[in-house]
């Protein structure tokens, strides 16, 4: 090793509380670049594994009821390589442990194992047998939550009838990765499962012999990226049955969820690397460049004893990529445990065959050529000044700075108003000003972290209040199988329990305005509702008009309408007459895109009588009567799904929320580390220079404390100042978030974003502050009387 | 014609020849230096006297390839330095030169040996760093930090790196001027042993007149013009001069 190397070594020792700082801070960028590059990693190669293995569909389409025989017709269409019908229904299923009825997604498979479309992978015990009709297999997180194994009997209303089946084994599809049940945005396993029966068997209990409900395809790959003209020439051949939904894959719920999640790592797997890393590099430059200054005499020297501008600017780059280094390695080691406790996350939200969280050596060799890249960017800057150093001039004293009097100094009024201290503060400032700017910098992009951390949080938060207490109000809330009559309502009112039942219409419909149409539907209310009630953004309350749609803002955007303008409505059911509409007002609502009516209304407009497909309960909370209820409900027949608002928010509660927590938490830390690392660096460094003022200052008489107070000012203005310029970018940073995440599924609130601000100046103060111990503590350990003696 | 020219025989080592260096320091420009010409022989110990702010050490920087002249021409051999590029300067101090510093310039971080190794790692012709240490009687601190030393033993390490790059000349900026009175009189000893042992050229830039008197000549300088040049028929011993 050559001595200048063992300099080298010793320096990064000596400097190991302003090196701790900068590699805090790169670290966590190159943690973040790894942790996310390997959580995306892991989830894409495990989607394309899964929808291979299970012979993902390209599409569905949902039908009443469509012999087999016109299948063929679909299978002929150029572009479509295979088809398969399903029979798939919705059921309530029973476990007698579990006081209310649960939800299940029933659908067929072929009898015997065969490759099929949206194929199944068996992960306890096996496939049907020949053994009986009436065997099952379960989804196997809903099974692992209700502890239920192959051998076990289980029973569903299968077609107004309770159906005991028999559980031959549990499996996953790739179909339900994201298992969430219509209308909802979280997977919730313990309230709903998926059941795959027999075909042979299904068509039994369902009637639908010869028939299917369900229209699986495959499609060859040149045309998978455009499917719209295959799509529509399929929905023609099934028109006269009866069409309900048509599903590219692409707007399948779970490869959407699925999707937008990996879209989003590696977005965030590219922003959030370069907000650390590049305030790292400036923070890095604020180090160099007083190192530079700092070893002017040593640089003179060795220059004078011959040694070449090469050799030393290689000398100092060393120094910044010997940071790169350590950040590299420590960034990529924290990323990986980062990306395990990703990847159980995910494991939480997803359902895979198996999701490892592998180590990439590629992605790990990446981070830490990034950190390294930033490092040297950071480094070049001061290690330069050092070349510019003429030896005979390095090895003279530093000429003492700048002095004068800075532009503030011209506010005469406000200037005099300044303490000494203010004063010298302000001066420093200003004459340092790109350290001060970098400071301003770093606190800036750590603010901006922190506000759009806090303000996803206090999102979900409200968006949690406005759709489950302010929108949704009602307790239970029943959906039949089929439309029931308006005695229905009055068999739920007479329902143990409940205090009020308002009915509910859906009819499935495509929206048309000109060139824009949708395929949604309408949901049909009671013009007294209080079970639910459409609001706008200020969460006034939206009557339901007489006449009229009330259109959630999304789907108005979509259509490109505007209030009291006319939609063509085609309802699925009914005559299935094509009507115009006014849209009377328009709602906010954040899942979904829900479109409201009076049901009265609803009804004519499919020429109809009054019919509910489902109603809405308040009920009494007490336990003894939801337990009645629950066991009531078990034993309706008619009912096709069952949701309880307590159990939904409790799930977002435990999933989201808690997780969500976890991580703006984990994000909030991250923002400190630069609020930390950017103020003790620049304190630090500043203590270094200033060591003979500091000295003085003690000479005539100060504390360490009236001393460290000069640089808690600096600190604490910087910081300030930055925070403040931050804040603005933090709100900017989140509503892309929210823009980017705006969907047809979900969107995100933007939020006031006061208690976010307010949070984080309270945070970034705390870590300056965290921050500012250290410098004290090297005020109080410093020998200013050595200071003294020693020449500049 | 130069005066290089009217010269029979060898050349001298150095000749410097109507040096001027005038620095610009914002709107006002400093003259260092006016018209010197002073001719340096191969093993002489040369004093440059004068007070502070005479323009001793710019003399010295201009004769180390520190910095260039603005006006004339400093020759070392058959080689004008003022026309070097920076490169060629490098290899100039790396090769020749040897600088011992009022100050010292150790580098805090590392021990006395590899302050020594500094310089020996570059050179080209380096004597064994022991036997540099040797020479200035440090074998025993070789492996002690510049702050585990005292400022003599700083300034016997700071000559140890100069020496150990074996260069023909000792160019010494003030090199007792951080010491105490006995501890500078053994470095000065250390000095012209370095003549009489390894005949190296010695320059020895001071404002002590005391310590001039160690010198085979001397030189002295105020506002940057030579005044006065004499020698020193019977150099005085340095354990016998008094400050």
């Amino acid at each position: 090793m050559s001595v200048l190397d063992r300099k080298l070594l010793r320096d990064l020792r000596r400097s190991r509380g302003l090196l701790t700082a900068i590699t805090s801070i790169m670290a966590v960028g190159a943690a973040c670049y790894v942790a996310l590059g390997f959580a995306y990693r892991n989830l894409s190669s495990a989607k394309d594994r899964y929808y291979a293995d299970c012979r993902m569909a390209d599409f569905s389409i949902e039908v009443k009821k469509v012999p087999l025989a016109e299948l063929a017709a679909i299978e002929r269409l150029p572009g479509v390589v295979e088809v398969r019908p399903r029979i798939q229904f919705f059921a309530t299923v029973d476990i007698e442990r579990v006081a209310e009825p649960l939800n299940g997604i029933v659908l067929s498979l072929p009898d015997r194992r065969e490759p099929t479309i949206n194929d199944v992978l068996l992960s306890r015990e096996g496939y049907f047998t020949d053994t009986r009709d009436n065997e099952v297999i379960v989804n196997e997180k809903f099974a692992r939550h209700h502890g239920l194994a192959p051998g076990h009997w289980i029973h569903l209303i299968l077609n107004n009838r309770r159906q005991e089946l028999f559980i031959v084994g549990t499996a996953v599809s790739s179909e339900f990765t994201y298992l969430v049940g219509p209308g909802s945005i979280m997977p919730d396993p313990e309230h709903l499962g998926v059941f795959y029966l027999k075909h042979s068997y299904a068509e039994d209990v369902f009637d639908f012999d010869g028939a299917c409900n369900q229209v699986l395809g495959r499609l060859a790959p040149n045309i998978r990226d455009r499917p719209e003209e295959t799509m529509r020439r399929a929905e023609l051949l099934l028109d006269s049955f009866g069409v309900l939904t048509t599903v590219p894959l692409d707007q399948q719920p779970s490869n959407r969820f699925l999707s937008n999640e990996i879209s989003g790592l590696r977005a965030f797997g590219v922003i959030d690397p370069l907000i650390f890393l590049s305030v790292a590099a400036l923070v890095l430059n604020v180090l160099m460049t007083r190192l530079a200054e700092q070893q002017r005499v040593i640089v003179g020297t060795l220059k004078a004893l011959g040694y070449r501008d090469r050799q030393i600017f290689g000398h100092f780059l060393k120094f910044g990529l010997a940071v790169g280094v350590l950040s590299g390695i420590t960034g990529g080691v924290l990323g990986y445990w980062i990306s395990f406790a990703m990847n159980g996350l995910y494991r939480k939200f997803f359902e895979f065959p198996t999701l490892a969280n592998r180590f990439y050596l590629d992605i790990f060799v990446e981070g830490l050529l990034v950190s390294l890249a930033c490092s040297l960017i950071g480094s070049v800057h001061g290690a330069r000044a050092v070349l510019r150093l003429e030896p005979a001039e390095a090895m003279r004293p530093k000429p003492p700075a700048q002095g004068g009097a800075i532009w503030i100094e011209r506010f005469k009024r406000f200037w005099q108003s300044l303490s000494f201290a203010g004063r010298m503060t302000l001066r420093n400032l200003v004459r340092h000003r790109f350290r001060t700017a970098a400071g301003v910098f770093a606190a800036a992009m750590g603010a901006g972290m922190a506000v759009n951390a806090l303000m996803l949080v206090e999102a979900t938060s409200f968006l949690v209040d406005f759709q489950f207490y302010e929108v949704q109000r009602s307790d239970i809330d029943l959906t039949f199988k089929d439309e029931r009559s308006a005695a229905a309502l009055t068999e739920a009112r007479q329902l143990p329990g409940v205090d009020r039942a308002e009915p509910v219409l859906n009819v499935g419909c495509t929206f048309v305005n000109g060139s824009h149409t949708y395929k949604s539907g309408i949901t049909g209310m009671a013009a007294d509702a209080r079970l639910t009630v459409p609001r706008d953004l200020a969460r006034r309350p939206l009557r339901i008009p007489d006449v009229g749609l009330v259109m959630s803002r999304k789907l108005a955007q979509i259509l490109h309408l505007e209030r009291g303008e006319f939609v063509e409505v085609r309802p699925t059911k009914g005559l299935r007459e094509a009507r115009r509409v006014p849209v009377a007002e328009i709602t906010d609502s954040y899942v979904g895109l829900t479109v409201y009516a009076d049901i009265d209304y609803l009804s004519r407009l499919v020429h109809e009588e009054l019919a509910v497909s489902g109603v809405q309960l308040a009920i009494d909370p007490r336990r003894e009567t939801v337990s009645s209820l629950n066991r009531e409900l078990k034993r309706l027949p008619a009912l096709q799904s069952v949701s309880s608002r307590a159990d939904t928010v409790a799930n977002v509660q435990e999933t989201l929320i808690k997780n969500q927590r976890v991580f703006i938490g984990l994000l909030c830390l991250f923002a400190g580390v630069i609020f930390f690392g950017s103020v003790l660096n620049s304190s630090l460094v500043g203590l270094a220079e200033r060591e003979r003022e500091v000295s003085t200052l003690r000479v005539l008489g100060y504390s360490e404390w009236q001393v460290g107070n000069l640089f808690l000012r600096e600190s604490l203005l910087v910081n300030t100042v930055g925070t403040l310029a931050g804040m603005p970018l933090g709100y900017l940073l989140n509503w892309g978030i929210t823009v980017a995440y705006d969907t047809d599924l979900f969107r995100i609130p933007v939020v006031d974003p006061q208690q976010s601000c307010v949070a984080t100046f309270v945070l970034g103060t705390v870590f300056a502050l965290l921050a500012h111990a250290f410098v004290q503590r090297a005020i109080f350990r410093m020998d200013w009387l050595e200071a003294m003696k020693t020449r500049e | 014609m130069d005066s290089r020219q009217r010269r029979a025989g060898p050349p001298p080592l150095l000749h410097l020849d109507g040096v001027g260096k005038t620095y610009v320091m914002g709107e006002v420009a400093v003259e260092v230096l006016r018209n010197v010409s002073v001719e340096i022989e191969t093993a002489e110990i040369l004093a440059i006297l004068g007070p502070s702010g005479s323009g001793k050490s710019t003399l010295l920087n201009l004769i180390g390839g520190l910095d260039k002249p603005t006006t004339g021409s400093v020759w070392y051999r058959d080689q004008d330095l003022s026309r070097l590029s920076s490169r060629e300067l490098t290899f100039y101090r790396r090769d020749t030169v040897g600088f011992v510093f009022q100050f010292y310039n150790l580098v805090p971080n590392l021990t006395a040996r590899e302050n020594v190794l500094v310089s020996t790692e570059i050179s080209r012709h380096p004597l064994d760093v022991d036997e540099s240490l040797t020479l200035v009687g440090l074998t025993d601190r070789a492996d002690h930090f510049p702050s585990q030393m005292s400022g003599g033993e700083q300034q016997r390490v700071a000559i140890a790196r100069a020496l150990a790059k074996n260069p023909e000349l000792l160019l010494c900026d003030e090199p007792t001027g951080a010491l105490d009175f006995e501890t500078g009189k053994r470095v000065l000893r250390l000095l012209v042993e370095v003549r009489q042992k390894l005949s190296k050229t010695v320059l020895i830039i001071t404002h002590n007149s005391a310590i001039a008197q160690v010198a085979d000549r001397v030189i002295r300088l105020r506002s940057g013009e030579i005044v006065e040049t004499t020698e020193n028929a019977q150099p005085v011993a340095p354990e016998e001069i008094v400050w």
